[in-house]
């Protein structure tokens, strides 16, 4: 019994999170120019990861908020620390590095879209065929269950997990409520529905990895 | 507990057999279904390809709030989809029996093109036999 993955898609059908947990095949990194946004995962992101503190983590550094709020503009991001905030060092020793996994050998951005379509066709055909506004809850193969959380604001919430699980939809629900709401919604350097980026930052990711593993079903 | 619909796909994705049981469900037309089931089948091989761990099936129970959509893929590639309310139990046990009734009176009758759209009197009694209108 575990959860693999978790997927967040916002209103304008791109993946603007990502995150996983017990995978044993990965995806590619995102090939460049996929429609893949920065700011998603780390992980897959199509950058090398030595420049990737440059270009993916202008809201995690301490320097760029403080150089924001001075107003004073430190163009000189390269002048930036290359090790990783102390949150994140605690991250990238609970996530194993990608290398030890054989890759499913999908580009992220590939994935990410194929996930999205099967999410949106089950969406469709669900309300065709109960000719009401119900809505598609999971699905399970003999690997892996599927679920699905939409809010109201257009965001979906997509959660793989182990086939045996029962719903998991209270996870997503308390995942948007809680740190997505704290750490995404509230925070104001995240720009929300921007189309240019993600809205990875290390208080969230941190935040959401403590919930998915404080479950009782990770183990 | 009660049995909506059941579907017969065959490997190309085309609707062979489809009828209706008990009410609950949008009354759609022979042409929704057939749209239906080509986009239930090409999600079908999208579901396997997105497994983290390893090789998958593809996907065996599809649920919305109030129904669920349970597939059997037979060995050919034919599928055959039971729709039925969330708290159904017999639905895979139904479906291998539905199997065997498409074994006995649609592969084995001569007059049958496979592939095609089964119009089979036999099958529809054995079907009718089996499920009735639908409550279990």
């Amino acid at each position: 019994m575990t959860v693999y993955s978790l997927y967040i898609y916002d209103r304008h059908c791109n993946c603007v999170y990502y995150h996983d947990w017990h995978r044993t095949r990965r995806p590619k990194p995102a090939n460049e120019g996929g429609g893949f946004l920065p700011g998603v995962a780390r992980a897959v992101s199509p950058i090398p990861p030595a420049s990737a503190s440059n270009a993916s983590t202008p809201y995690t550094s301490p320097r760029h908020t403080l150089s924001s709020s001075s107003g004073v503009l430190v163009a000189a991001n390269d002048t930036q620390p290359q090790s990783a905030p102390p949150l994140l060092q605690t991250h990238a020793v609970t996530t194993p590095p990608p290398a030890s996994y054989t890759s499913t050998g999908l580009p992220f951005d590939e994935e990410s879209k194929l996930v999205y379509g099967v999410i949106l066709s089950l969406r469709n055909m669900i309300k065709r065929l109960s000719g009401r506004d119900e809505q598609f809850v999971n699905y399970r193969t003999s690997a892996y269950k599927l679920h699905l959380y939409e809010t109201v604001s257009g965001y979906r919430f997509v959660m793989l997990s182990d086939p045996n699980a029962e719903s998991l939809r209270f996870v997503l629900r308390s995942i948007h409520t809680g740190p997505f709401l704290e750490y995404v919604v509230r925070n104001p350097l995240i720009e929300m529905d921007s189309r240019e980026r993600g809205i990875d930052n290390e208080y969230f990711r941190a935040s959401v990895d403590r919930l998915v593993r404080g479950l009782s079903i990770f183990n | 507990m009660a049995i909506f619909g059941l579907w017969v796909i065959n490997k190309a994705g085309g609707l062979v057999y489809q009828r209706n049981f008990a009410e609950g469900l949008a009354q759609l037309t022979s042409n929704e279904h057939l749209v239906l089931a080509g986009t239930l089948h090409g999600i079908h091989a999208i579901t396997s390809r997105l497994s983290p761990i390893g090789s998958s099936s593809g996907a065996h129970v599809i649920e919305a709030e109030t129904f669920k959509m349970t597939i059997l893929l037979t060995a050919t590639g034919t599928k055959f989809v039971l729709i039925t309310s969330i708290a159904e139990p017999s639905a895979n046990t139904v479906l291998q029996k539905v199997y065997e009734a498409y074994a006995d009176a649609v592969m084995k009758n001569p007059f049958h093109t496979p592939e095609m759209p089964i119009r089979t009197e036999g099958f529809d009694t054995r079907i009718t036999a089996l499920i009735g209108s639908g409550h279990t």
